[in-house]
Order: structure tokens, then sequence, then C-alpha cells
């Protein structure tokens, strides 16, 4: 380990954070609003130079990262790709995030990346998988990652095991954490049928780090995880559960298509961070 | 090991990748034609994103084809030739050359070469900075050791040779130009590069390219030069102020800085 180059930041519990995306940039650099963290996807900087990994590195003397990969692929029967693993490592040791996180699914097969989150069956022999691409993850960054429940959109019938509990099972096997995405649940729950409330409870509380909400949009064929609209009321409703059986974690809004000014993606965090503190006012007047 | 999920990955890829959901399709719910629809959402998925690291890639191609043109080439693009990295920064590479075979482009012969000038800008954007040219320690080359002088470029730079006019056509199309090309004929070759930030791309004169080419190949200064009825210190003093040239060896020592020493 080299010496550290940033100031040791991580993020605030009781306020929310925001994704960070090129749009924002400039307003950002010179609104620099109130909030706990920046999420940006790994793969963005993995760049060996030039100005998106300028401006990061400005942003992180201000602010706690969370390095969110979007194509590590831990659910690749194909094993992890080293070169891809090799540029996480290097961007997690230059820009020295509060949080490192992936997604529970599937992208590389026979040496290519398809570019996607695509779901996995939940299944004994798919756990295996991903427990030993979380275990090579983890022990080749040198720390603990954070694995996120993604939307899907099709369900195999060769799961076997109920989605919270594979996720359970991934941080009980292998000691990572859950980025617990909320509106991912309830998009799955519409979709599927199912209940977002029995998978959010088969998580054990202690092993989440990180929330995430964002806006789906509603097709023909369901819900759609766009990540380009407000958080739906529902969702909301299941976040403020979600926080009252937890307490306050890092939670972050995602907005990727449709992007809006950064203000609006600011007061969207801030209802977030309102519920935080409801939550932490409580657990101290509980105290 | 991992048998059946291998088997499925592979079913499922052939269903986003290849439009053919049969093979997956007794494996997904929902069942029949909602799941095949519940599958086209990944393809359309798949596409979008692909696609859409493409057009990040090529913004000049873009504005000369146009959304839907580029799109139909970029999906078939990548559908037959899907990214080997999961950086989708670094898909692309192959673009340009599927351009010069692409049958509906054969009207556009300058098409390939302007898609090889976006690539080569889009991975400027992302290379190392590289060390600085150490002019100190350069004036302190003795004039018997400057011929034999060899340079490394900045990790950036980059040479796009053309037999058609691609850097008058790629400013044309700069999002501050309305389209229209300065000249319709010449045969550009092409030096790109990040200097502080920002992608440069300039034409070299014939005699200019054969050095640079010739220096890149790492010739000494001296046989890179040629006939030497050129002002060549006008142009390497260029390349060094704008951040083109890196560090510099040659094979005679270059003593200390009298000053730092």
């Amino acid at each position: 380990m080299g010496a550290a180059r940033f100031p040791l930041r991580a993020p605030d519990p009781r306020q929310a954070g925001i994704g960070l995306r090129t749009p924002h940039f400039a307003a950002l650099a010179g609104s620099r609003p109130a909030v706990s963290f920046l999420e940006v996807h790994s793969e963005n900087y993995f760049a060996d130079g030039g100005p998106a990994l300028a401006w990061l590195e400005r942003f992180r003397a201000d602010y706690a990262v969370s390095l969110h990969g979007v194509a590590l692929s831990l659910g690749s029967v194909d094993g992890l790709d080293p070169v891809h693993l090799d540029r996480l490592a290097r961007l997690v040791s230059r820009i020295e995030p509060a949080l490192v996180s992936e997604h529970l699914c599937w992208s590389r097969l026979g040496g290519r990346n398809l570019g996607e989150l695509l779901p996995l069956p939940y299944s004994e022999e798919s756990l295996g998988v991903v427990c030993a691409r979380v275990d090579e993850a983890q022990e080749r960054l040198g720390r603990r990652i954070l694995v996120e429940n993604v939307s899907a959109y099709v369900r195999f019938r060769e799961s076997t095991i109920p989605e919270g509990e594979f996720v359970a099972q991934v941080a009980r096997r292998t000691g990572c954490g859950v980025l617990l995405d909320v509106n991912n649940a309830y998009v799955n729950a519409e979709n599927h049928g199912t209940d977002a409330r029995a998978f959010l409870a088969a998580i054990e509380p202690a092993s989440v780090g990180e929330i995430h909400l964002a806006g789906p949009e509603r097709t023909g064929d369901g819900l759609v995880d766009s990540h380009g609209a407000r958080v739906l009321p529902d969702v909301w409703a299941l976040y403020e559960e979600t926080i009252a059986r937890l307490g306050p974690v890092p939670t972050l809004v995602e907005w990727d298509t449709n992007i809006p000014p950064l203000e609006v993606l600011v007061a969207e965090a801030d209802k977030a961070t309102a519920v935080l503190r409801r939550a932490g006012d409580r657990a101290r007047g509980a105290a | 090991m991992s048998a059946a999920l291998r088997a499925l990955q592979e079913s499922f890829a052939r269903a986003v990748l290849g439009g053919d959901p049969e093979a997956i399709a007794s494996s997904i719910e929902p069942g029949g034609d909602e799941g095949v629809r519940r599958l086209a959402i990944y393809g359309r998925a798949v596409t979008a994103n692909l696609v859409g690291a493409l057009r990040g890639a090529h913004p000049v191609v873009v504005r000369l084809v146009g959304d839907a043109y580029f799109h139909e080439a970029a999906s078939r693009f990548a559908r037959a030739d899907p990214p080997q990295s999961g950086d989708l920064n670094r898909f692309g590479d192959g673009f340009a050359a599927f351009l010069e075979h692409y049958p509906p482009a054969a009207s556009m012969p300058w098409l390939a070469d302007v898609a090889r000038l976006d690539w080569a800008c889009h991975e400027a954007t992302m290379a190392g900075d590289g060390e600085p040219l150490d002019f100190d320690a350069l004036a302190r080359v003795p004039p018997e050791a400057q011929g034999d002088l060899r340079f490394a470029f900045r990790p950036s730079v980059s040479v796009v040779r053309s037999s058609w006019p691609i850097l008058a056509i790629w400013e044309a199309n700069q999002s501050d130009r309305d389209g229209t090309p300065d000249r319709v004929e010449g045969e550009d070759t092409v030096l790109v590069w990040r200097e502080t930030g920002r992608v440069r791309a300039v034409a070299l004169a014939p005699r200019e390219a054969a050095f640079v080419e010739a220096l890149a190949a790492g010739r000494g200064l001296e046989e890179a030069t040629g006939e030497p009825d050129w002002d060549l210190p006008a142009f390497l003093e260029q390349l060094a102020s704008h951040g083109v040239l890196a560090a510099f060896r040659t094979e005679i020592p270059v003593g200390p800085s009298p000053i730092s020493a």
C-alpha cells in the first residue's frame, strides 16, 4: 500500500449521495451541493489518463467516492476477466474509494462482453460460481466489496432459491456486503408477481453497506429499470420501511437516462436524506 | 462444473445477440409470447448499450450519416463482433474496418477513414499522460549526439493516413460548424494527440508525416530528417511545445544540469 493521496472520507449515513454523470461535472464543480458521496461507474474511469479521470480526482478531494462496476460479471461461468480486474484494482488504488460495488449478474461469455446486466438462475450452481468470483475479486482488490441485486425481466425455471436468500447466502459465504437496490426489488416484484417485502426481509441488516434508489419506466411488457425518472411513491414507502428496520445506511439516487439538471437530482437525494434523518432521530430518541 | 449454467448463458446470449429465443424459451418465466417479449427487452438494451458506446466514440460519423443509418450499421457490427472488454469505452476498434466493407456505405468511400480519425481522437482522450519532454536535458545534448537523438511520443499520439480529405470533413462536422468542408480534395495525414485535456487533430505535410513516422519507428533524428532542405527545427519545436514529444534518448550520455547538479 502506498501513502494515501486523498483525505479519508466515508459517506455520512444521514445524508444521501448522487450518481455522478458527465453532464453534471461542470455544475457540480460550480455548486458543490451538500451530498454525502458521489458514485460513478468504475469502467468509465478505466482510462490511463485524460479529462474524465482528472475530473474524478478533483471531486475525490472534496467528496467520498463510491466505485460502482457494471461489467465485472460476477455470474459468468467463464470466470473474471483478469485485465478488467486489474484495471479496477488500479482505479481503486488511484481513487481510494469509500465503497466498491458490483452487480449480481453476468455479461461475459466466450471472451465477449454483452454490456448489459443479465440475470442469473438462483441455484446452488450459480451460488458456487458467484461466490468464487466474489472471493477472487475481494482477494485481488484487498478489500470487501458490495454486491447489488439486479432488476430482471425474466425468471428461470432452474431457480431453486428465493432471490433474497441467494443474495444473503453470497454475503454469508464470502463476507461481502450487500448493495440493496430497493427499486430493483420493487421492479422484480411487479414483473414477476413476487413479494418485495419478503425479498428485503431475507437480507441480513448487518450485511447492507449501501442502498440504491432510482426511477423505472413502465412499459407494456412490465417495469424496465431505466434509471430515467423520479423514484416511485411505492419505492419510497419500501425505502422508509427498510430504513426503519436497518437504521441509516448510505443511500444513493441514480439517474442515467433522461438525465435532469443537477438540482433535480440533488432534490431527489434530499428526499432520501429526510428519511435517513428521521430514522436517525428515532434511533437517538430510543437510546 | 457449471455445465447447466454454461448452456443457459450460451442460450441466453443467442437470444439477445442473435434474436433467437428458441433455446432459452423453455427455461424462462413468463412463458410463451410474453417471455419472448421480455427477452426482447434485453436484446434492445444490449443493442442500445453497444450502439451507444460506438456513437460516443464516432461523433463525426454519426453526424455524417445520421442517427438511423448509424444505428443500423453500428448494431450490425456490434452483433457480429461484440466487445471483448466490459469497458465499453474500449469498444469500436474494428468499426472503421467494418464500415470499409459495409455495402450501404460504398457511396461514401471516405467514411471508414473518418471513423479511424474519430477513433484516434476517442483513444487520445483515454491515453495516459506520459512523461513530458525534458527541455533542459535536451538543451544539454552535445551537437555531435544530436543526429542520433531518438524521441518517444506521448501516449495519446497517433497518425491517421487517408487518400481522402478527412481532416477537412472532420473539422466541418464539429459542433460549431455547418458540415461544409473547406476543401473536397486532398490526401490527409492527420496527427492526433491530447494537449492539456483537449484532443487536437492537425494535418501533416508529406515531409512532416514521413518524419513523424520515422521517429515513431525508432529512427534517429538525422535519419528521420531525410533531405535537410526543410525547416526541421521549427517543426520539431512545434511538436515539442505542443506536448507531442515525450522522453528522448541518445547514444552519448547527457551530462547533469550545471545548476541542479
